[in-house]
């Protein structure tokens, strides 16, 4: 074959380019494939079952129309798969609207409690960033058997809650309501928790991570209007369309409860300030917050700059006579109290 | 109590457990932490006064200014780097003169004297011994040098500040500052650095770093790279600039060395390693006066010979393949030309030939001996005179005497650029690769990083070699 410098160069970029079509994530010929196969009737059922349990506390009547527009499945499929499951008696038919059976909404809660328990293990046992975690539990729920959800329960310690702040239903299928009302709702002056952050829709979610809005943090809402919802937390001041503020679910709090209002993230800590450390933010998670632990940020503990960094971060903190370094995400988990 | 009422109060505890929330094994650990640190406070006097020595704080100003910080790393490592590689000159030929001008044909003799037949005397001396001997005095003195300068750096408490200082940096990239330290020991040995990596205790970056770490320009491959930019760059240039614009080729290499380290460093963390645990911390020790004795002895223990008994371990075989592919002979050919021919193609793909990618495979034990090795190859395919018959790695005193062996096997400006290219860019050498395994305790991940910068070396060759033929 005669070779050319140009022909070379263009068989190269053909093949990187081939190779690129069948292996980019998600929309890749490769991972089409592997979706494809595993588009399995259990799957189907499952997440029909997620749809109507996660639908049946608003109320709504769940048609065929409903599933057919928003699963992502063909119509086809769809219609088989409702077949099975009246035949199976996990749902029943009310005219047009499908309702749970008892069977179903047990059913429902174990994919439910899958999901939650692998989002926890995401969060404490793995380095995957949070954005990922939903997209991940969302294929792992039908993967894992029940003997592995319990062991993966087990190792987790039990958890109550999942990293976004819902119940994780138990073993034999409880799981309580949470009582809050969306931030979006709260008056100005008013005082909360912020107990859930939603991840769905995806787009919303982001916008939420953008803000570094805390979980677990306490909020007062400054300004609350059509346009936007201003509030403040762990002492910064927060700005939010009113879709967004819905996604965000607050737990109010009585007067008694409330605690100091002058805490601060160590973040915002100036060069020759010192403070007194309060907590980690439940955002801190795993490994990273048992060794913040460890290195000794604990509630008590005082703090001070004690180096500055050429190109800003990190900075070194002087806790407990030793000097530790820490990124500025890092630091914006530490909540100090400046007196 | 009848079980009945035994799964009420579980049922009740548990109920119970969703109304204290998720925060109480938190608040339990956190207030034990901070009960024992209560208890220290009452039990434990210290002397206030001394809790931050003055000097530390004023060297720790400088260090991590934003004027001198930069600039004094840089000149560390310059400095660290030159005394390395000027200093082990001497040594190096010293040895070199010794174990391959001197005892190497007293080795011989001694064989033929014994009466040993001659693939036997070859197959040991001029196999064997002389990768092995190689192997030593090309990289006892450098590291003999780097690793105790480093250590005492080390032990002085400011590579911690380097670490700091460049965090940002490395940050961007998913890497920990760490990796700055683990890369600037890489420039002595990549083994070594490998083994550095276990200062970082983040398993994602620590993977990362190891990965990485081949990336830096190691100990066996500056020769390289001095001698090819000696003779090919230097060359393009008028005569009076010949040895800066060799010196800024070597010198570019490394950085692109750095520059790739990056890149992998962002890509790793961005696809096959976003799922291991990541955590940042980096405690900044107080300065001591470092154990002077100590930590030479301790260096060259623990870093320089296990670093080159693992190296001899692996050259010693390696040395017994290079003879034996150029004696043993399939037909009229010897194993070698054999294997030449059929790699020359693929070679020529890459801007490079058939002998230096055989050479590149022989060698994976060890970088030092891919020189010698090429030489000797090409002395053998071409037919021209010089050398000491096949199978013998050679090395000329003469630089010019090399680049006539070098230019008759076929050798132009481009194949000289590749080959520096490829220098930086291929498989790590058996004791790295080894270390990586021991290190990582995983096959999958010794896989990645030993493929990753072959493939990556091919590829930038590859298209080197396609657009100088193109534009050139």
């Amino acid at each position: 074959m005669n070779y050319n410098p140009i022909t070379a160069l263009l068989i190269f970029f053909g093949i990187s380019l081939l190779l690129f079509f069948v292996f980019r994530p998600k929309k890749g010929i490769y991972s089409l494939l592997k979706n494809m196969y595993h588009q399995e009737d259990k799957m189907i059922i499952e997440d029909i079952l997620k749809f109507l349990y996660h639908n049946q506390t608003s109320n709504k009547h769940i048609t065929t129309n409903h599933l057919t527009s928003t699963l992502e499945f063909s119509n086809d499929i769809i219609v088989e798969s409702l077949k099975t499951m009246l035949a199976n008696e996990l749902i029943s038919l009310e005219k047009d609207s499908y309702k749970l059976t008892t069977a179903g909404s047990e059913y429902a809660l174990q994919i439910i409690r899958a999901h939650r328990l692998w989002e926890k293990y995401l969060s404490e046992k793995t380095g995957f960033h949070k954005e990922e975690w939903h997209e991940r539990a969302e294929k792992k729920e039908h993967e894992l058997s029940q003997s592995e959800i319990d062991k993966l329960s087990n190792l987790l310690g039990h958890p109550k809650f999942d990293p976004h702040g819902d119940p994780i239903p138990t073993k034999k299928g409880k799981m309580v309501s949470s009582k809050g009302i969306p931030l979006s709702s709260l008056k100005e002056g008013d005082i909360g928790k912020i107990i859930h952050i939603e991840d769905k829709p995806d787009i919303i979610y982001k916008q939420i991570l953008a803000e570094n809005i805390y979980l677990y943090s306490t909020v007062r809402v400054i300004e609350n209007n059509p346009k936007r919802i201003v509030f403040h937390s762990e002492g910064e001041q927060f700005i939010l369309a009113p879709i967004v503020a819905g996604n965000i679910t607050i737990s109010l709090l009585e007067k008694d409860e409330i605690q100091e209002e002058n805490i601060a993230r160590l973040s915002s800590l100036k060069f020759e300030e010192t403070a007194m450390i309060v907590g980690l933010s439940k955002e801190c998670r795993g490994e990273s917050r048992r060794r913040l632990l460890d290195l000794g940020f604990v509630k008590g503990a005082i703090v001070a700059i004690d180096l500055l960094n050429p190109l800003g971060d990190p900075k070194a903190y002087l806790i407990k006579g030793t000097s530790i370094a820490l990124r500025k995400d890092q630091a914006s988990k530490i909540l100090i109290n400046r007196n | 109590m009848n079980t009945k009422n035994i799964d009420d109060i579980i049922a009740l505890s548990e109920e119970l457990r969703w109304e204290i929330g998720d925060d109480f094994h938190d608040n339990l650990s956190e207030s034990i932490y901070a009960d024992a640190s209560r208890i220290v406070e009452d039990a434990v006097t210290k002397d206030n006064k001394k809790s931050k020595f003055r000097l530390d704080a004023r060297i720790d100003k400088i260090v991590t200014s934003r004027i001198w910080g930069f600039p004094i790393m840089l000149f560390i490592l310059g400095a660290v780097l030159w005394l390395t590689i000027i200093g082990a000159n001497y040594p190096s030929s010293m040895l070199a003169s010794l174990l391959l001008d001197n005892i190497h044909p007293i080795l011989k003799d001694f064989g033929t004297n014994l009466g040993f037949p001659w693939w036997l005397n070859g197959f040991l001396f001029d196999g064997v011994y002389l990768a092995v001997a190689w192997v030593i005095a090309v990289m006892l003195p450098p590291m003999a040098i780097f690793f105790p300068l480093f250590t005492l750096f080390e032990d002085f408490g400011y590579l911690p500040r380097v670490a700091f200082n460049m965090d940002n940096l490395f940050k961007r990239s998913g890497a920990h500052g760490k990796q700055a330290l683990t890369m600037s020991m890489g420039f002595g040995c990549n083994a070594a650095g490998v083994v550095a990596t276990r200062i970082i205790d983040s398993p994602r970056e620590r993977l990362i770093a190891i990965i990485t770490n081949n990336f830096s320009l190691c100990n066996g491959r500056w020769p390289t790279q001095i001698l090819l930019a000696t003779i090919f760059i230097g060359a393009v240039v008028p005569e009076s600039y010949s040895s800066l614009a060799s010196l800024s080729a070597v010198i570019g290499i490394a950085i692109l060395g750095i520059f790739f380290m990056f890149f992998f460093s962002w890509a790793l963390s961005k696809t096959v390693l976003k799922g291991e645990v990541s955590t940042f911390n980096l405690e900044l020790p107080p300065y001591r006066p470092p154990v002077f004795w100590k930590t030479i002895y301790t260096s060259l223990i623990d870093r320089t010979l296990i670093v080159l008994w693992r190296a001899i371990v692996f050259a010693a075989p390696a040395g017994a393949v290079i003879w034996l592919i150029s004696n043993v002979f399939i037909g009229d050919q010897s194993v070698a030309s054999w294997l030449i021919d059929s790699f020359d193609d693929f070679g020529f793909l890459l801007g490079l030939n058939g002998v230096i990618l055989l050479a590149y495979i022989v060698a994976i034990p060890a970088n030092e001996i891919v020189i010698p090795t090429i030489l000797m190859l090409t002395v053998m395919v071409t037919g021209i005179s010089g050398g000491v018959g096949d199978g013998v790695m050679f090395e000329l005193d003469s630089v010019t005497a090399t680049a006539d062996i070098l230019r008759a096997g076929g050798w132009t400006l481009l194949t000289a650029i590749n080959v520096m290219l490829f220098s930086l860019l291929h498989n790590p050498c058996s004791t790295t690769i080894y270390t990586i395994y021991k290190e990582t305790n995983s096959l999958k991940w010794t896989v990645v990083a030993t493929l990753l910068p072959v493939f990556a070396g091919f590829i930038i060759t590859f298209l080197v070699a396609q657009l100088w033929r193109i534009f050139i």
